[in-house]
C-alpha cells in the first residue's frame, strides 16, 4: 500500500460515521453504561443510516463494504462508545458465516428479509466448557429425518436478548470432537430457545449479553451452513474476517482516550503550569501516540491485505492483538494523566479502560491471538 | 480631486435609518464632506431626504415612485447607478442593512463595481478603496483592495457613529423614473404585511443584546432574559438549545445557521458557548457570560464573566441595571 | 417545479484558522472542505419542496476549485439531488462572489430553474452577493433573508417570510426567482450510506467558465489577520447575587464604557 492516503469515498464513509458516532452515540455512551442500557433508537437509527449491516453485500440489503471501509467505519463508532459498536461487530460476526458459507439459496432466504428492516444478529459459538477451545463445546445438534435437533447452552453472547437471527454451532457427532461441530441458522422465536437475563459487564454495557439455552429446537436441515461437520473450520474462517474490525474498534477506544488525556493535560495546571508541560505527561502521551498510530496502521494493513484476497491471518492477529493491548494500555495511561479525577464515574476515561478490557478477551483472546501469530511466523521459517 | 460618493438611503419609520447615517459618516470620512451626495428612493422620498441635510449632506437625489417602495432592487440598482454616474462618483456606500447588502450585489453587475459587504471599515488606498471586514463567523478580519473605476460598499451595522446632527439643507435632484427599463419594474409580490418582532430592538441592530441558553432550563424561566433586556433596551436572542426546544421561535437564534450580531454588548446567560453559537456574536465588543460551569467554554471568549447560579445572578443584575438608570 | 439549488464549499466549522505564508488569505492545507450552514439548509429546503411537490427535481450547481467543489456536489447527490452541474475554476483560491455569481448563471441559464435557491451568505466569506448579483445576470427577482419557504401549487405562488430590520415582512412571489434562505434546518437530513456510494458513480455535467468575463471591477484580498487570542474573561468575585450585579454593572459602566 504506497498510498496511504483515503480515497474521497472512504472520507465521505469515515465521515458518516464520525457524525453519528459524535452526534448520536457519545452523549448517550454514558448514561447507557452506567444503567446498562442497550439503546435500541440508536441501533435503529444506525440501521436507518445502512451503518448496521455492513458486510452484507448491496444486493440482498446490506451495505456491502470491504474490510478497509468496515475498519474506517469501526473506529469512528468506537470513538464514541465501544459498547455499542460491539452490538455492531458482533451483529456483523454473526452474519458473516451466512455470506461464506451459505448456499446462493440460503443468503437470498436469510438475509433479505433479514436486511430489509431493522433486525439483530447473535453469534452463538462460546460456551461455558470453554471460549478457546470451542471443538470441545457441548450443545449438539441431533439428526432426526430432515430436521436437527440441538440442545446446549451458549454463554456470554452478544445480542442475544435483542437477536431475532441466530448464527449457531453444534455439534452433529461428539466423537469427531472439532470434525463434528456445525453451523445452524436458527430463529430467536424457534420453539425451545430461552435466553437469560442480561450479564452484568465490567464494561461494553450499551451491548446487551446472556446465555442463550437450546432445549430440543428443531431445526430443518436446509437451515445447515455447509456440511456437517463444516462449522469448526466456518467459525475460525469467520474470526479470520472479523478479527481485524475488533482491531479498529480497540484504536477507536485507544484515540478516544489519547485525545481525552491531551486535551486535559493542556487545561489542568499544578505546580504553576499545564500539566501538559511536565515531562513525565509528556513520556505519557507521546507512548499513547506511539501506541494509536502502530494500532491504526497495523489494522489498516491487515484489513487492506484481505480485501485483496489474502487470508491475513498473521497480519489480522497482531493487529487485533496489537491494537486491544494497546487500547488497555492508553486507556490506563488516561486515567494516570487525569489522576484522582480519573478514577471518578463522572470523568469519561474510567469507562474507556473498562470497554478496552474486553478487546483482550473476546473474538479470540489475545493468548490464542499470540498462538495463532507464532505459529504463522514459525511456518515461514519452517 | 476626488470623485463624488454617493450614499444610498433607506427609511426606517419615515425618516433615514440609523444605518443611512453611518453610511454618510463613513463616506465623509473618506472622501471629505463636500464630496458625499445623497440617494433616496421611495414613493415619497423629498420629506425624509431633508434627514440628508442635517447629517452635513449638501446635495442628494430623489427618486419618486409608488413602485419603489418595497424592494424592488433591479430599477433600484438602474437609478443609483445613472445618478452615480452623472455626478461622476467613483463610490457607492450603503447602510448596514438587507436593503443595502442587496443593493450592493446588484450594483455590482449593473455597475461594475468592485464590492464589498460587512465593511468595518472603509479608507483608501491610493486609487483603491480598502476594507475591512469580519469573516469566519468574526473569528478573522480580512482587508481588501476594491479596484477598478467603481466601487460599492455596505457597511456592517454599526461600524461607524453617526454624524453630528447639524442644522443643514440638502439640495434636492430629481431623477428621472422614465429611465428605468420595463422589464425592471417586473412586479415581483402582491402584498407585503411588515410584522413587527416585538417590543424591543431588533436583533441584528440592537446594541445590546441580551441571550438565554440552555442553562435556563425551562421556557417558564425565560421571562428572567426578557426582563434583563427590558433594563438594558436590549433585544433577546436565544442558542439553538432554546430555539431547539421550543422555548423561543427561530428568529430569535444567534449563531452559524441563525442571526449574526455585533452589539456593543453582548450578553450570554446560561449559554456555554459551542462554536455554533461563538459564530453568531463572537464580533460583539464586549461580552459578558453568566454560567453556573466555570469550565464553559465561553469564558474563555467573554470579557467579563460571572460564575454563579443565573436564577439568583439576573434578577439582582436587573433590579441593579434598573436602579443605575433610575427606572 | 424545476428547482436549481447553488452550494459553494466552506471550511468545516470546526476548523482552526491559520494565516497563509503571504498573510493575505486563509491558510487551506489541510482545511476540511463541506457543505454546511446556509448552504446545506437550502439543499434541505429544495429536497423538502421536491417531496412536498412530486414531479419536481432538484439541480445542484457550484463554481470552484478542484477537488471540494466536487466533493460538496457529491455530498448534494448523496442527500438527494438529481442532478449536479459544476463550473471547474482553477485550484487553488475560490472564486470571489461575483465572479462566482457569473459561473452560477451560467450553469443556472443552460438548466431549467424555476426556483433558484442559495444560501443567504457562506459561512467563510460571509458575502452575500450571490442572490443579487444572480438576479441581475438572469434578469429575475432575487429575494434575501428568506424563512418559512412554501410553494402554493394551486395559486402558483410562492409564500414565505423575509427577517428584515423592519421585522418579519411576509411575501409572495411568482416564478421564476431567486431566494436566499436564511432558514436554519436544525436537524438536516443525513446522507444514508447507500446514497453516499451511488453518489460516486453519478454523473456531474460541466459548464466551462466564461473564459473573457468582463471588465469589472475586482476585489483583492491584502491582509487576512487572526484576533490576538481572547486571555479569558475577568471573573467577577462575589459573596451575593447583589454584589456580582453592582460589580458587573460598575465595570461595564467604567471600565468597558458600554452601559445604557
Amino acid at each position: 500500500m504506497p498510498d496511504f492516503s483515503l480515497t474521497p469515498e472512504q472520507e465521505s464513509l469515515r465521515d458518516l460515521a464520525r457524525k453519528f458516532a459524535r452526534t448520536e452515540m457519545a452523549p448517550h455512551a454514558a448514561e447507557c453504561d452506567r444503567a446498562s442500557r442497550f439503546p435500541e433508537e440508536i441501533y435503529r437509527k444506525a440501521y436507518d443510516l445502512g451503518l448496521l449491516n455492513l458486510n452484507v453485500p448491496a444486493e440482498y440489503g446490506g451495505s456491502g463494504l470491504g474490510l478497509f471501509e468496515q475498519c474506517l467505519i469501526v473506529e469512528e463508532l468506537a470513538y464514541g462508545c465501544g459498547g455499542m459498536t460491539t452490538t455492531v461487530i458482533a451483529h456483523c460476526l454473526a452474519l458473516e458465516p451466512i455470506l461464506l458459507d451459505g448456499s446462493p439459496e440460503q443468503k437470498e432466504r436469510f438475509l433479505k428479509p433479514f436486511c430489509a428492516e431493522y433486525h439483530i444478529a447473535a453469534f452463538a459459538l462460546t460456551e461455558p466448557s470453554g471460549g478457546s477451545d470451542p471443538g470441545s463445546m457441548r450443545t449438539l445438534a441431533r439428526r432426526d429425518g430432515d430436521q436437527y435437533v440441538i440442545s446446549g447452552e451458549k454463554c456470554f453472547i452478544s445480542n442475544a436478548p435483542q437477536a431475532s437471527l441466530l448464527l449457531v454451532f453444534a455439534n452433529v457427532d461428539p466423537t469427531l470432537r472439532h470434525k463434528g461441530v456445525t453451523a445452524f441458522v436458527v430463529p430467536r422465536s424457534a420453539e425451545g430457545v430461552t435466553v437469560g437475563p442480561d450479564d452484568e459487564k465490567m464494561g461494553h454495557r450499551a451491548s446487551s449479553t446472556a446465555t442463550i439455552r437450546f432445549d430440543n429446537v428443531r431445526v430443518p436441515a436446509s437451515d445447515r451452513l455447509g456440511a456437517e461437520g463444516n462449522g469448526f473450520s466456518l467459525a475460525m474462517r469467520t474470526l479470520d474476517q472479523t478479527r481485524t474490525p475488533i482491531g479498529a474498534l480497540a484504536t477507536g477506544i485507544a484515540q478516544a482516550a489519547m485525545d481525552h488525556a491531551a486535551a486535559y493535560s493542556l487545561k489542568r495546571e499544578t505546580f504553576g503550569k499545564p500539566i501538559s508541560e511536565h515531562q513525565a505527561i509528556q513520556i505519557k502521551l507521546a507512548n499513547m501516540a506511539q501506541a494509536v498510530h502502530a494500532a491504526r496502521l497495523l489494522t489498516w494493513r491487515a484489513a487492506w491485505l484481505i480485501d485483496r484476497g489474502q487470508k491475513g491471518t498473521l497480519e489480522s492477529s497482531i493487529a487485533k492483538c496489537y491494537a486491544s493491548d494497546a487500547a488497555f494500555d492508553v486507556a490506563n495511561e488516561a486515567i494516570q494523566t487525569f489522576g484522582g479525577y480519573g478514577y471518578m464515574r463522572e470523568y469519561p476515561v474510567e469507562k474507556l479502560l473498562r470497554d478496552a478490557k474486553l478487546t483482550q478477551i473476546y473474538e479470540g483472546a489475545n493468548e490464542i491471538q499470540r498462538i495463532v501469530i507464532a505459529r504463522e511466523l514459525l511456518r515461514g521459517y519452517g | 480631486m476626488t470623485a463624488p460618493t454617493l450614499v444610498v438611503g433607506e427609511l426606517h419609520d419615515g425618516a433615514l435609518s440609523d444605518a443611512t447615517k453611518e453610511a454618510v459618516a463613513a463616506a465623509q470620512s473618506v472622501s471629505g464632506k463636500e464630496n458625499v451626495v445623497g440617494f433616496l428612493a421611495g414613493s415619497s422620498p423629498r420629506g425624509p431626504a431633508a434627514g440628508f441635510g442635517r447629517c452635513g449632506v449638501a446635495r442628494a437625489f430623489v427618486a419618486e415612485d409608488p413602485r419603489l417602495d418595497g424592494a424592488i432592487d433591479a430599477a433600484v440598482a438602474h437609478l443609483v447607478a445613472s445618478a452615480a454616474d452623472s455626478v461622476g462618483a467613483d463610490l457607492v456606500v450603503v447602510g448596514g442593512s438587507t436593503f443595502g447588502r442587496d443593493l450592493v450585489a446588484r450594483l455590482a453587475v449593473r455597475w461594475n463595481a468592485a464590492v464589498a459587504t460587512g465593511v468595518t471599515s472603509l479608507s483608501r488606498a491610493g486609487a483603491a478603496v480598502e476594507v475591512r471586514r469580519p469573516v469566519f463567523g468574526g473569528r478573522a478580519t480580512e482587508t481588501r483592495h476594491l479596484e477598478g473605476a467603481h466601487a460599492a460598499v455596505a457597511l456592517r451595522p454599526h461600524a461607524a457613529a453617526a454624524p453630528p446632527e447639524v442644522p443643514g439643507e440638502v439640495a434636492l435632484t430629481a431623477v428621472p423614473i422614465e429611465g428605468v427599463p420595463p422589464a425592471l419594474w417586473a412586479p415581483k409580490c402582491s402584498g407585503v404585511k411588515a410584522v413587527a418582532q416585538g417590543a424591543g430592538p431588533s436583533l441584528t441592530d440592537a446594541s445590546i443584546v441580551v441571550s438565554g441558553g440552555r442553562g435556563v432550563r425551562a421556557a417558564e424561566n425565560f421571562h428572567l432574559i426578557d426582563e434583563l433586556a427590558v433594563s438594558l433596551g436590549a433585544a433577546v436572542g436565544a442558542s439553538r438549545a432554546v430555539t431547539d426546544a421550543g422555548w423561543r421561535p427561530d428568529s430569535y437564534q444567534v449563531g452559524q445557521t441563525g442571526k449574526q450580531v455585533s452589539p456593543q454588548l453582548y450578553v450570554a446567560v446560561g449559554i456555554s458557548g459551542a462554536i455554533q453559537h461563538l459564530m453568531g456574536m463572537i464580533s460583539s465588543r464586549v461580552i459578558v457570560a453568566i454560567n453556573s460551569d466555570a469550565s464553559a467554554p465561553i469564558f474563555k471568549v467573554a470579557d467579563y464573566g460571572i460564575v454563579g447560579d443565573l436564577f439568583q445572578v439576573v434578577p439582582a443584575l436587573t433590579q441593579e441595571v434598573r436602579r443605575a438608570r433610575g427606572q | 417545479m424545476e428547482i436549481v439549488v447553488c452550494v459553494k464549499p466552506v471550511p468545516d466549522a470546526e476548523t482552526r484558522l491559520r494565516v497563509a505564508a503571504d498573510g493575505t488569505t486563509l491558510d487551506i492545507e489541510a482545511v476540511k472542505f463541506v457543505l454546511t450552514g446556509y448552504d446545506e439548509s437550502a439543499v434541505e429546503q429544495a429536497l423538502l419542496l421536491k417531496e412536498a411537490n412530486p414531479g419536481s427535481k432538484v439541480h445542484v450547481v457550484s463554481a470552484g476549485p478542484p477537488p471540494r467543489t466536487e466533493e460538496v456536489l457529491r455530498a448534494s447527490l448523496a442527500l438527494g439531488c438529481d442532478l449536479a452541474t459544476w463550473v471547474e475554476t482553477p485550484p487553488g483560491v475560490a472564486p470571489d462572489p461575483v465572479s462566482a455569481a457569473r459561473a452560477l448563471a451560467r450553469a443556472v441559464s443552460a438548466v431549467p430553474h424555476d426556483l433558484v435557491l442559495c444560501g443567504k451568505n457562506a459561512g467563510d466569506d460571509e458575502a452575500g452577493l450571490v442572490a443579487g448579483a444572480l438576479g441581475e445576470l438572469l434578469g429575475v427577482p432575487d429575494f434575501s433573508s428568506v424563512l418559512d419557504l412554501r410553494w402554493d401549487a394551486a395559486a402558483s405562488r410562492l409564500r414565505f417570510q423575509r427577517s428584515t430590520e423592519a421585522g418579519m415582512e411576509t411575501w409572495e412571489a411568482s416564478l421564476p426567482c431567486i431566494v436566499a434562505l436564511q432558514q436554519a434546518w436544525n436537524d438536516p437530513r443525513t446522507a444514508k450510506l447507500p446514497s453516499i456510494l451511488k453518489s460516486r458513480r453519478l454523473p456531474i455535467a460541466k459548464v466551462p467558465p466564461d473564459p473573457a468575463p468582463p471588465a469589472a471591477g475586482t476585489t483583492r484580498p491584502t491582509k487576512f489577520e487572526l484576533p490576538p487570542p481572547r486571555t479569558g474573561a475577568k471573573l467577577i468575585e462575589f459573596k451575593t447575587p447583589e454584589e456580582a450585579a453592582q460589580k458587573l454593572v460598575k465595570v461595564l459602566k467604567e471600565e468597558a464604557k458600554v452601559f445604557p
